[in-house]
């Protein structure tokens, strides 16, 4: 209990330097494809920090508790992720933050925080459910839902879920705030919506944004290294590979709008899913 | 413990009739603040006795039997006398049916006492006397103050009050009466005395809306009572007994005892509004909002999934499991769908009640004892959340005179405390550590295997969430945060709403006690406990959910997010975001020729995919198809 | 405590995030502006990301003169900018009003509204020119 208990603390407190740092490589590899030189490394770390030294300044007290919600469940669904949890679970604990983010937002009457908040639940609606049959994918597989199973099983998951994981893939996109489902608070378009959701945080609040957004980061990269967990390079691999790919789409695509990603995410989304648990189903 | 039941069940019926008799207003007060103190004692009360079996041969010198036939024949004709005082013909059809299905049964059928035991009660009926005890008291309670302002309001005289709490009280009676029957011909009874119960209390403002919505409930009601009694003629027939602990020990039902089942399925749907019933409920919401929570969203709709889950041992393995599982599944997605295009509050929370209740029945379709574990778990969660849901609604509705969204935005500046146990009630619907979202992390868990289920559980999950969160953030959307001064409101309703969220939020952090207390035995026959408790977390083979940590946790979040919230308040406070054309009142700008406009955003309610109109065609389409292929299948 | 400031007021040199505001410009500083955000300039290797909320900014850059619509909403805009920050006008206009000073709608330069920290002239201001003066106005963070 108390090595569950550090584990979980250290996981908590190292997570954001690693999201920080691929969040930086983000930064110079999108440069890089851009023809551009791009920040230094460390850029996000100088970032927070600034914003964090910045003078408190809110519209109405409310954000500040749900910027600090938004925070505290992400980190303990990273923490969770790494004491080998319940995947569902840790699904729906990141659920909770990513609400308080919606309500946080939703509680400035700025119109410009309104959209970004009803465009931001849009995105929720359409990842949500590719991400818990993703997790009932694996389940089918290998019959549980808890990490351990999955770090245990003989073969990597990517074997028999492939499209499971492309759709773990799109729910990725939608969670690093990329082109072309970027819609309510764009990573590197800055000013879609004049920043949409977080239009109306400043200061200390948005630095806490963003290393939640580190934190979601990290999960959702987890989620998909889980896919060959059968040894450490495959892992690295995969989160590699996966980081990539999210980077080059990003970039070559164009932000499209909210009925183009619910179709798109419910009609190919449910059906690549659906399509790998009725093979799973059958091979039983 | 006989004393017990009998006061459980006839003390609501004493203090229903003394509160119509009583035209003195403190009297009337101090009876149902009195009786209602006695309920939640005597239902405490009872806990240790479970599970106990009792027979009652007679009340005050009559036979209880001969009582029973004459009400049975009662209640159809006050429902065929309603039809011609309101012209409606299937309301006269079904009573007349229903007259005559009982006399069959009665005069026929029965030939002598086929129950060995009247009333029994195991956990599952304790949890629902627990839940109708408590939840249906605090809601008398704060009818008190809701009924003087909503009379004083319509300007009613002379005053209805009397007629309403006789009705209220007598429901919670043949509540507790129906739970701990045993007997399905008491069942029966106590089912249509609530359907009457609903029907006067929807009808009670006696506007044109409101007496055409009650007809329609007692319609759709009654067809549920002609499912039912058909039910009972057949299994008397088929089974010689009415007994349900008996029926319950009986090898897989064929034949027509498969049949009676399935009508005993379709009147839950009726009773529990699924699709194709809705309308009923939805119609409903026009009533009083003490009635709304307690007979629509707490107590009666859950007689339905009550039944259901009474009768799951004969389910297994059956096509008729899976059709409920799937029926129920279905209403939890397209009640979910229609929700998201609503934007009348208790409207959106009829559907919420829809939307959970095919939760309940998918889990009792299940059949596996993690889902069985969750149904119980969603009725006990979904009762006090929303009865404290609909309780806050109503007093929000009081206050702005209207029960649109829309029209609640910023309401935290007006009354804040309401406006904040609303939003925590909205909370411990959709998040965890919570009962609702801890029963439907089981259910899911459960029906892992099922495509068909878990297709429509998992997009239903996603579309809850969105039109929760919308209206919490409506709720809080203020321009401007002021000294955070609680408003005014009637202590009545403060002590109310305290102990329904102090109660659902207790009862969510001591879950695992309540498990290792209520569900490691005597919860019901053939059910064997699926998770193993360990230092407050609940584990089985594939899952593990840490209640009492995450618990832990989620206090300390939030003292931490309450001590961000008071540094902030210290904080520089900048007005919204207007592209820099802000004025220094809140949310207005400067516009075209220097004219100030007011800011205004209103929320999305997609009603291009997701509005009632257009989507409840074809969702009742459906659900008749998947109703045919049930009751289809077991012919 | 000295190593802890020292690393922060180092993080708000190397993060500054820049709103930029056309007080009535013809568009010339503006397009400038933009241009140093292509690749060939890439102002993004010092940091800057150009938001378009000043309550994300630390620095304001403005061009045009300000006349009598817009200086509300610059004073506004400054308002909504959490401390520390600073106001680097571009431009001739932005100076003193540059060729327009005497039109009757014109204020004359937005140190009229707002204090600025630098000011950068030219008419345009190259892109080098501007990218020296953020530079140049970085260094002031501290200085305040």
């Amino acid at each position: 209990m108390i090595q569950k208990a550090t584990l979980l603390l250290a996981a908590i407190i190292v997570t954001p330097l690693l999201g920080g740092l691929l969040s930086g490589l983000d930064r110079i590899l999108t440069a890089r494809l851009q023809s551009r030189i791009g920040p230094p490394l460390l850029q996000p770390f100088y970032d927070v920090i600034k914003l964090l030294k910045k003078e408190k300044m809110v519209v109405n007290v409310w954000q500040a508790f749900c910027v600090n919600c938004y925070v505290a469940a992400a980190s303990i669904s990273v923490g969770l992720f790494v004491i080998q949890s319940d995947l569902l679970l840790i699904l729906f604990i990141q659920a909770v933050g990513a609400t308080f983010l919606v309500v946080g937002a939703l509680s400035s009457t700025s119109p410009y925080s309104q959209v970004g908040a009803h465009r931001e639940l849009l995105q929720i609606l359409s990842y949500e459910p590719l991400l818990m049959l993703a997790i009932i994918g694996i389940y089918m597989e290998t019959g549980s839902f808890k990490i351990e199973a999955v770090l245990s099983w003989h073969q990597p998951l990517l074997i028999r879920l492939p499209f499971l994981f492309l759709v773990l893939g799109y729910a990725l996109l939608v969670k690093l705030r990329k082109s072309p489902v970027d819609l309510s608070t764009s990573h590197h378009a800055h000013q879609e919506l004049v920043k949409g959701l977080t239009t109306d945080y400043s200061g200390p609040y948005l630095a806490l944004i963003e290393v939640a957004h580190w934190y979601e980061m990290m999960l959702f990269l987890g989620f998909c290294m889980l896919f060959w967990a059968t040894s450490w390079i495959g892992m690295l691999i995969v989160g590699a590979a996966i980081f990539l790919i999210e980077i080059i789409v990003d970039n070559t695509t164009a932000r499209l709008n909210w009925r183009w990603m619910l179709s798109y995410a419910w009609g190919m989304g449910l059906t690549l899913s659906l399509i790998n648990l009725i093979w799973l189903y059958a091979r039983r | 413990m006989e004393s017990l039941t009998t006061i459980l069940i006839l003390l609501p019926f004493v203090s229903a009739i003394l509160c119509y008799l009583v035209r003195i207003r403190i009297v009337r007060n101090v009876i149902i603040l009195v009786s209602g103190g006695l309920l939640i004692i005597c239902a405490f009360l009872l806990i240790p006795y479970c599970p106990f079996a009792f027979s009652p041969e007679s009340l005050f010198g009559l036979k209880i039997h001969s009582l029973l036939q004459v009400g049975d024949f009662l209640l159809p004709l006050i429902f065929l006398y309603f039809g011609f005082k309101d012209k409606s013909f299937l309301v006269k059809l079904f009573s007349i049916l229903q007259l005559f299905l009982i006399f069959l049964i009665d005069f026929f059928l029965l030939k002598e006492k086929s129950a060995s035991s009247v009333f029994y009660c195991d956990n599952l009926s304790l949890m629902m006397i627990l839940i109708i005890s408590v939840v249906g008291s605090l809601i008398v309670f704060q009818a008190i103050p809701y009924m003087k302002n909503h009379e004083d309001h319509l300007h009613q005289s002379p005053s209805k009050q009397p007629g309403f709490f006789l009705i209220m009280l007598l429901f919670l009676g043949a509540m507790n009466g129906l739970v701990l029957s045993n007997d399905l011909m008491y069942v029966y009874f106590f089912f249509e005395v609530t359907t009457l119960c609903s029907f006067l209390l929807i009808r009670h403002d006696r506007t044109d809306l409101a007496i055409q919505n009650a007809v329609r409930a007692l319609w759709m009601n009654s067809l549920g009572g002609v499912a039912f009694a058909l039910a009972l003629i057949l299994i008397i027939i088929e089974l010689k007994s009415t007994d349900m602990q008996l029926i319950i020990l009986l090898p897989s039902p064929a034949g027509y005892f498969l049949v009676a089942l399935s009508l005993i399925c379709v009147a839950s749907f009726v009773k529990s509004a699924q699709f194709p019933f809705q309308s009923w409920l939805l119609g409903a919401m026009v009533a009083p909002t003490p009635v709304s929570a307690l007979l629509h969203s707490s107590t009666m709709v859950k007689i339905g999934v009550y039944l259901v889950l009474r009768f799951t041992p004969l389910l297994q393995n059956t096509f008729l499991g899976q059709c409920v599982a799937l029926m129920g599944s279905f209403s939890f997605l397209a009640a979910a769908a229609l929700a998201v295009g609503q934007s009348n509050g208790k409207k959106v929370l009829a559907y919420s009640t829809i939307s959970n209740l095919g939760l309940i029945f998918a889990c009792a379709g299940i059949n596996t004892p993690e889902a069985f574990t969750a149904g119980v778990l969603l009725i006990l969660f979904h009762a006090l959340v929303k009865a404290l849901l609909f309780l806050c609604v109503g007093t929000i509705e009081q206050h702005i005179d209207s029960r649109d969204i829309e029209d609640m935005r910023g309401i935290y500046a007006k009354i804040p405390l309401t406006a904040l146990i609303t939003v925590f009630g909205v909370i411990m619907m959709i998040m965890p550590p919570f009962g609702i979202l801890l029963a439907k992390w089981m259910t899911i868990e459960a029906a892992a295997k099922n495509l068909y289920l878990i297709i429509l559980l998992a997009t239903g999950s996603a579309l809850t969430v969105m039109y929760w969160a919308r209206w919490a953030g409506t709720l809080m959307s203020d321009p401007f945060a002021g000294k955070f001064r609680p408003e005014k409101q009637p202590l009545l309703t403060w002590i109310d709403l305290g102990s329904l969220a102090i109660c659902a939020g207790g009862l969510s952090v001591m879950v695992p006690w309540v498990y290792q207390r209520f569900f490691l035995n005597d919860m019901i026959h053939d059910y064997s406990p699926p998770y193993q408790m360990v230092n407050g977390i609940l584990e089985n083979g594939y899952g593990v959910f840490p209640v009492f940590p995450l618990s832990l946790i989620a206090i300390l979040g939030f003292l931490v997010s309450i001590w961000f919230l008071w540094r902030a308040s210290k904080a520089r406070i900048a007005p919204s975001y207007l592209s820099g054309l802000e004025t220094e009142e809140p949310g207005i700008f400067r516009g075209p020729m220097n004219q100030l406009v007011q800011a205004g955003a209103r929320n999305y309610y997609l009603s291009s995919i997701f509005s009632e109109s257009k989507l409840t065609v074809w969702i009742n389409l459906g659900a008749g198809v998947l109703l045919t292929l049930l009751l289809g299948g077991t012919l | 405590m000295g190593l802890l400031k020292k690393f922060t007021s180092f993080s708000q040199k190397k993060s500054p995030w820049l709103l930029h505001f056309d007080c009535g410009s013809c568009n010339g500083c503006d397009i400038e502006v933009l241009a140093s955000l292509t690749p060939v300039y890439d102002v993004e290797r010092f940091g800057i990301i150009h938001v378009g909320n000043p309550k994300h900014a630390d620095l304001m850059l403005v061009t045009g003169t300000v006349n009598y619509r817009n200086r509300k909403v610059l004073l506004n805009l400054y308002q909504q900018m959490p401390e520390p920050k600073i106001v680097v006008a571009l431009g001739a206009c932005g100076l003193s009003g540059g060729i327009f000073r005497e039109a009757y709608n014109v204020v004359g330069g937005v140190d009229q509204v707002i204090p600025v920290t630098v000011y950068v002239p030219g008419c345009p201001p190259k892109p080098e020119a501007i990218i020296d003066g953020v530079v140049l106005a970085l260094q002031k963070f501290n200085a305040r």
